[in-house]
C-alpha cells in the first residue's frame, strides 16, 4: 500500500526538474508527447464515440450514414428515455445495482471481520487460521467442482450465486489486516481495553472510524467487481429472467451478430417495444449506462487514495 | 479484478525499502526476533509475530477461548465462505479420478485413477486449448508487461503535475471496464461495420476484418490487453519508481552517468523487486489467462483460435453432458501446475536474492 499511497499523494506536490537532470532534447520531447497523445486518444476516442452515438438523434445517425458517430449534428435523449422506461434494460440495471449494493456490503462485513479477527498475533488459533486463508492464494479449485457446490446448495439461478462464491478475497484481507496492524496504534486499543471496552466496541468505535478511507477503496473495488459480473452470470444464473447488465449487453450487442438464431431471438426480446429510437443509439445508451457508475466511482477511488495518504502519514 | 489490485498492493509492500516512514517496521527483517511459530504461507505475515507467544502457550485453552472468542467470531463468516467455496470445491476435485455421473449419489461413483488425465492429453481440443493458453500467456508476458514499464518510465518523466495526473486518470480508467464493455467498444471501432471500417470504405479501401480474423487474433488480443490493463500496470510501476531514492540519481549524475546509464543502473534495479514479483504472479497464473475475453470472441474467430483452458472446461462440462470428470481433470491440472509454478518461481526468486511473494520460512 505504502508506495501506491505515496504516489497518489505525491501527485499534489509540484515537481521541479532537479539540477542534475538534463532537459530532454526537443525531438525526444515531441516523440514522447506524440506517443502519450496517441495512446490517450486511443482510449478516449472510442469511449467518446459510444457516448456521442447514444446521444445522436435518428436524423443525425442517418446523415452520418452509419452506426457510430463522432459529432452528432443534433442531440436527443430519446434512446435513454426508451431504455430507462421499464423493460429488460431497466430491470437489469436495477438488479445489478441491487447485486452491487448487497454484494459490497457482504464483502465488507466478511473482510473487516476477518482482517480485525486476524490482526492480533498470539490469539487463539491465529496462525492456523491465517495459513488456511493464505493457502487460497496459491491454488484455485476448478470450475466444475465450484459449480457442483453452488448447484448442491440450491443457488443456481439465484442472485446469491453471484455473491457468495466471490464475496471474500484473501488479497483484500491482507491489505486491510496490514493497515489495522500498522496504522492503528496498539496503545489506543490497549487503553480502550483498560477502560473496559470489548472487542466489538473497539472495532466499531475506534478501528472502523480510523479506517474509513481504506474501507472506501476496498469497497469500491468490490463494487466494481460486482457491477462487472459477467462470467458468474453466464455460469450460475443462465436461467434467470432478469440478467446482470453485462450479460444483457453481451446478448444484445455481441451475440446478436452471431449466426445462431437463438441468440438473435434473445437480442430481439431485449429491445422489443423500443420503437422510437434508432437501434444503434439504444445499444450505445445501454453501454453508457454501464459505464456511468464506473465513471462516478472513479474519482472517489482516486480521492480516497489521497485521503489514505494523509491518514497513513499522520498515524505512521 | 480486486485480486489484481490488491496483488499490486502487497507488491508494493514487498518492494518498499525497509524502515519506510509510512508503515514503520512493515518490511523490516524479522531475523533478530526469536523464531516462534510463523505462518507458513504468510504472504505478508510480517511484524508483531508473537513476542511473548511462549507465555501465552501456557494459558489454558478455556481462558484463551474466553478471551479471544470475539475475534474468532469475527473471522467465522470468512472461514465459512472459504470452507464452502474454496475447500469444498477443492475436495470435489476428486471427481477427476472418478468415473463420475451427476445422476449417481456421490460416493457410488467408482474411482478409476488417472484415466481421464490420459484421455485429456489425447484430446485434440484440450491440447489445442493448452497451446493457445500458453501462447496468450507468453504474449502477455512479452508484450504487455514491458509496455507497462515503458509507459511508466515515460510518464514518470513528465514534469507538469496536471498533465501527469490527467494522463494517469485516462489510461487507468479502462482497467475498471468489464471485458464485455471492452469487446463491445472494440467491435464498435474496429468491427466490420465499425467506425474505422466506414472511414476506410469512404476513402475506397477495404473493411477491417480484424475482429473476426483468426489469423490476427493475437494482435487483437494484444491491443485489448494493452487498452484495458496497461494503465494499471503503469500505476504499479510508477509507484515503484516513486519509491526510488532520488539521491541515488543525484550521486550518479555527479559521477557523470548519463540518462541511459542512470536508467540501467538505478531505475531498473530499483524496480526489480516489483518486476520479479509480478513475473512470479504471472507465471503462477500462466494457465489462467481469463475466461471472458476468449468466451466473448470465441464465436467470432472460432474455437481453434480463442479456446483457452477455462473456456474448454466451460464448454466441455457445463454446456455439454458427460464431461464432468474430464473437465474437472483439466481444472485440477491447471490448479496444480499453477501451484507448482508459483512455488518454483518463488524459490528461484529467493535464490536470486529477491523477496518474492511470500517470505522464506
Amino acid at each position: 500500500m505504502t508506495a501506491q499511497i505515496q504516489l497518489f499523494g505525491a501527485k499534489k506536490r509540484a515537481r521541479v526538474r532537479p539540477v542534475w537532470d538534463e532537459e530532454p532534447s526537443i525531438p525526444t520531447k515531441i516523440l514522447k508527447g506524440l506517443f502519450l497523445a496517441v495512446y490517450a486518444g486511443a482510449i478516449l476516442v472510442p469511449i467518446w464515440a459510444v457516448v456521442a452515438t447514444s446521444l445522436a438523434s435518428e436524423e443525425a445517425l442517418a446523415r452520418a450514414g452509419g452506426d457510430l458517430v463522432l459529432l452528432p449534428s443534433d442531440i436527443s435523449l430519446q434512446a435513454y428515455r426508451e431504455i430507462l422506461s421499464g423493460g429488460a434494460v431497466t430491470a437489469s440495471l436495477l438488479f445489478t445495482m441491487l447485486l452491487t449494493a448487497i454484494g459490497t456490503a457482504v464483502s465488507l462485513v466478511l473482510t473487516v471481520g476477518a482482517a480485525y479477527g486476524l490482526s492480533r498475533p498470539g490469539t487463539l488459533w491465529h496462525s492456523k487460521i491465517l495459513t488456511a486463508v493464505l493457502i487460497t492464494l496459491l491454488f484455485a479449485p476448478g470450475m466444475y467442482p465450484s459449480y457442483l457446490v453452488v448447484q448442491k446448495l440450491g443457488l443456481l439461478n439465484n442472485m446469491w450465486a453471484l455473491i457468495l462464491p466471490v464475496c471474500f478475497s484473501a488479497w483484500n484481507l491482507i491489505v486491510l489486516r496490514t493497515f489495522f496492524m500498522t496504522s492503528i496504534p496498539g496503545d489506543l486499543i490497549d487503553a480502550a481495553k483498560i477502560d473496559g471496552a470489548g472487542e466489538f466496541k473497539i472495532l466499531f468505535s475506534i478501528v472502523l472510524p480510523m479506517s474509513k478511507a481504506i474501507l472506501a477503496v476496498i469497497g469500491l473495488f468490490y463494487a466494481v467487481g460486482y457491477w462487472n459480473t459477467y462470467f458468474l452470470g453466464v455460469l450460475y444464473t443462465p436461467g434467470m429472467d432478469v440478467k446482470p447488465i453485462q450479460v444483457l449487453i453481451q446478448q444484445w450487442l455481441l451475440a446478436s451478430s452471431g449466426p445462431t438464431g437463438q441468440d438473435a431471438a434473445a437480442a430481439a426480446a431485449i429491445s422489443s417495444g423500443m420503437k422510437n429510437a434508432p437501434a444503434a443509439s439504444l445499444k450505445m445508451a445501454a453501454v453508457v449506462c454501464t459505464i456511468i457508475p464506473i465513471i462516478i466511482m472513479y474519482p472517489f477511488i482516486q480521492r480516497h487514495f489521497t485521503k489514505a495518504v494523509i491518514t497513513g502519514a499522520v498515524k505512521g | 479484478m480486486m485480486l489484481r489490485s490488491s496483488r499490486a498492493t502487497s507488491t508494493l509492500e514487498a518492494g518498499s525499502p525497509p524502515g519506510d516512514d509510512v508503515l514503520p517496521g512493515a518490511s523490516r527483517p524479522s531475523s533478530s526476533r526469536p523464531r516462534t511459530r510463523r505462518a507458513k504461507a504468510g504472504a505478508t505475515a510480517h511484524g508483531a509475530e508473537g513476542v511473548g507467544t511462549i507465555e501465552r502457550r501456557r494459558i489454558p485453552l478455556r481462558s484463551r477461548l474466553r478471551r479471544d472468542w470475539p475475534l474468532l467470531l469475527l473471522v467465522l463468516p470468512a472461514l465459512l465462505q472459504l470452507a464452502f467455496f474454496f475447500y469444498l470445491p477443492s475436495a470435489f476435485s476428486v471427481i477427476a479420478f472418478m468415473d463420475y455421473s451427476p445422476y449417481r449419489p456421490f460416493w457410488e461413483n467408482p474411482i478409476i485413477g488417472f484415466t481421464y488425465f490420459q484421455m485429456l492429453f489425447q484430446d485434440p481440443y484440450f491440447v489445442s486449448a493448452l497451446i493457445n493458453t500458453l501462447q496468450f500467456a507468453g504474449a502477455q508476458l512479452l508484450f504487455v508487461f514491458p509496455f507497462s514499464i515503458m509507459l511508466a518510465l515515460v510518464v514518470h518523466g513528465i514534469m507538469s503535475t496536471v498533465l501527469r495526473s490527467t494522463f494517469q486518470s485516462i489510461v487507468y480508467l479502462p482497467y475498471f471496464f468489464s471485458w464485455v464493455l471492452v469487446v463491445t467498444i472494440f467491435l464498435q471501432v474496429l468491427g466490420q461495420d465499425g467506425l474505422l471500417s466506414r472511414w476506410l470504405v469512404g476513402i475506397g479501401a477495404e473493411r477491417l476484418q480484424i475482429m473476426n480474423d483468426p489469423d490476427t487474433f493475437m494482435l487483437l488480443a494484444w491491443m485489448q490487453w494493452t487498452w484495458k490493463d496497461a494503465g494499471w500496470g503503469m500505476i504499479i510501476f510508477l509507484a515503484a519508481l516513486a519509491a526510488i531514492n532520488p539521491s541515488l540519481y543525484e550521486a550518479a549524475a555527479a559521477d557523470g552517468a548519463n540518462r541511459w546509464q542512470r536508467l540501467w543502473h538505478i531505475t531498473l534495479p530499483g524496480i526489480r523487486p516489483v518486476i520479479v514479483l509480478l513475473l512470479i504472479l504471472q507465471l503462477g497464473g500462466i494457465l489462467t489467462v481469463g475466461f471472458e475475453q476468449y468466451q466473448l470472441q470465441r464465436q467470432a474467430v472460432g474455437w481453434g483460435t480463442a479456446e483457452v483452458l477455462d473456456t474448454f472446461v466451460y464448454y466441455r462440462t457445463i454446456l455439454a453432458s458427460n464431461g464432468e470428470s474430464i473437465g474437472t481433470a483439466a481444472g485440477l491440472f491447471k490448479g496444480v501446475i499453477g501451484l507448482l509454478l508459483i512455488l518454483a518461481a518463488n524459490n528461484v526468486a529467493h535464490r536470486l536474492g529477491e523477496q518474492g511473494v511470500y517470505q522464506r520460512s
